[in-house]
């Protein structure tokens, strides 16, 4: 079969300082701007209040409790558990005790939930505001201009990925247009971030920033319940301790050493 | 010597510490006084990093133990700088700082009272309410400090620096159970300590010594000590303090048995038998001679102990030796 003469399309080298550049330069800056306006506009964390602090942290202490009963020794084991579960079962460390066994709040009425909600919104805002601008602004100006060649073949498939805005049906995918570029540097700059910003900034689009670390105490979770549930789990724990027979694990060990 | 600074400087030799804070100025000169929060500077300096205040804030403790004041003066302002007064950690050094500062017991007056102020702004400023628990118990109101670190413990039974306050607290007064049962409260927010193990066994030792519990009880703490000191080695191989502990106990043990009593027995804390002991007696005496023997020699790798711990062990080897003798 007869090779195919590779396309050209005579491109005026202006293209590379006129359309390009800017673009990148653009987003690089636009980039910087974000995660300065991010740090700006961050809330500090929200003070805690004693009860809630109470809350969680017994909580807590339950939970270490059950998860190292085993460096303890039965006698008092046996007193923490006791003690523990009857707390818990009696709602001691409730953060507002008048409202057990209500069901929860509705996390649009908490101003506590309310402001993670609007700390997201301002980020979201941070982000979609600066590129819903640079999506026109590149629309208005440079719609339709085939800029690069990319040095390397590939297939058809990415057609509509880097020729998006470029209408023509026989062309090389190995063309690119100025809004796929646009693109790739939306995409692909997180690096240029990394090294510019330090590695744990706002700057890239990258909405995959990982998952929200999950709140246990958030709104919404009913935290008598969640006592209620320790409670059973410390009642039902059969007590060994790392103290049964530890001289002779100790005078084992040494002898096979 | 960064590396140091980066631990916090609780534990360090007096000797270290005077060494470091003697470096201070230096350290203070080299390193930047503020970092800038201009956008364009800082994508062209080196990057501000936790470790650089980390090393301030310990600079800080070593200058202020060794009463450099003017160097700790230096790295409080720059602490002030960066995160401002009222950043909880920085109030906390602020406080400590007017205390080394007081000269007469009305200045701590007045820094107790500007603590109690500022926890009836915010009850849960941990960092401040650690402070005043350590200025009452400096200033003796042993029972004020306990009933603060009570409180704290209230709200926040997850901290195991505070528990170990509390049990070096009810220690100080001789109240050994209760001391007992705060560092088992560490162990349970950190298992592997094998310091507080060591500890434990330690004071249920000195429990026992004391005479302060019954007689009956005598042979479930001697047991319940023998097992801590023995978790504490199997935790950490050379961990001194473990085994000069496990003779104390074996020897207490072999010398004078207590009575067998049951409630040891259902506990299963009951002391083990005679050869497994003596066992035990060999193993900590061997071990301790190396340690001691080898540490003398100045054996790489068997540094780093205690001078006063080498000399206990040694004294406690010499003694139990002259008895096997007679």
């Amino acid at each position: 079969m007869a090779q195919l003469p590779p396309q050209t399309i005579q491109r005026d080298p202006q293209l590379f300082y006129w359309i390009l550049f800017p673009i990148t330069v653009v987003m690089i800056l636009t980039g910087i701007l974000r995660h300065y306006a991010t740090v700006l506009m961050a809330s500090p964390p929200k003070k805690v209040e004693q009860p809630a602090l109470k809350e969680q942290r017994s909580l807590m202490h339950g939970v270490a409790v059950r998860s190292n009963f085993h460096v303890l020794t039965a006698p008092s084991f046996k007193a923490r558990r006791e003690f523990l579960t009857t707390a818990f079962e009696s709602g001691a460390y409730l953060k507002d005790p008048e409202r057990r066994g209500q069901p929860p709040a509705n996390p649009m009425t908490d101003p506590g939930a309310m402001d993670g909600m609007m700390g997201m919104m301002k980020n979201n805002m941070a982000m979609m505001v600066p590129n819903t601008l640079i999506m026109s602004w590149i629309n208005t100006f440079f719609s339709g201009f085939v800029i690069l060649k990319l040095p390397f073949p590939i297939t058809i498939k990415f057609k509509s990925m880097l020729q998006a805005g470029v209408a023509t049906k026989e062309m090389d995918p190995r063309w690119m247009s100025s809004i796929s570029w646009y693109f790739l540097c939306y995409f692909g700059l997180q690096f240029v971030f990394n090294f510019l910003l330090g590695s744990d900034n706002d700057g890239a689009a990258d909405a995959g920033n990982g998952p929200q670390a999950p709140n246990m105490f958030g709104p919404g979770v009913d935290a008598d319940k969640q006592f209620q549930a320790e409670a059973e789990n410390l009642a039902v724990i059969k007590h060994y301790s790392v103290l049964d027979d530890v001289e002779q694990r100790l005078l084992e060990g040494i002898k096979t050493r | 010597m960064t590396s140091s600074l980066l631990r916090p400087p609780g534990h360090l030799s007096p000797a270290t510490a005077l060494q470091l804070s003697q470096q201070a100025p230096i350290i203070i000169k080299n390193s930047p006084g503020a970092v800038t929060a201009s956008a364009l500077s800082s994508l062209f300096s080196a990057p501000e990093t936790p470790e650089l205040w980390t090393i301030y804030e310990n600079l800080l403790l070593s200058c202020l133990r060794t009463g450099d004041e003017e160097s700790a003066h230096l790295c409080l302002g720059r602490l002030v700088n960066r995160f401002g007064d009222d950043n909880e950690r920085v109030m906390a050094l602020i406080g400590l700082m007017k205390e080394a500062d007081a000269t007469d017991d009305a200045t701590l007056e007045v820094v107790l009272k500007e603590y109690e102020a500022l926890l009836q702004e915010n009850p849960t400023n941990i960092p401040i309410v650690k402070r005043r628990v350590a200025l009452l118990r400096s200033i003796g109101r042993i029972s004020d400090a306990v009933t603060a670190l009570i409180g704290l413990l209230d709200f926040s039974p997850t901290d195991s620096e505070a528990w170990s306050e509390l049990s070096d607290i009810y220690f100080s007064q001789g109240l050994y159970s209760q001391a007992i049962f705060a560092l088992e409260e560490v162990l349970v927010l950190q298992p592997n300590a094998w310091n507080i193990y060591a500890r434990i066994g330690e004071l249920l030792l000195m429990s026992v010594k004391s005479g302060s519990g019954d007689q009956n009880d005598s042979a479930k703490q001697l047991g319940e000590a023998l097992k801590r000191f023995c978790r504490s080695i199997e935790l950490c191989d050379d961990y001194l303090r473990g085994y000069y502990g496990l003779k104390l106990t074996t020897t207490q043990l072999l010398n004078d048995p207590p009575k067998p009593s049951k409630q040891a027995e259902s506990d299963g804390l009951a002391p083990p038998n005679l050869s497994t002991l003596q066992k035990l007696d060999g193993l900590a005496t061997e071990k301790l001679g190396e340690i001691t023997r080898r540490f003398t020699a100045g054996e790489k790798g068997w540094q780093g102990f205690d001078e006063a711990e080498i000399a206990a062990a040694k004294e406690l080897l010499e003694k139990s030796s002259s008895t096997t003798v007679r």
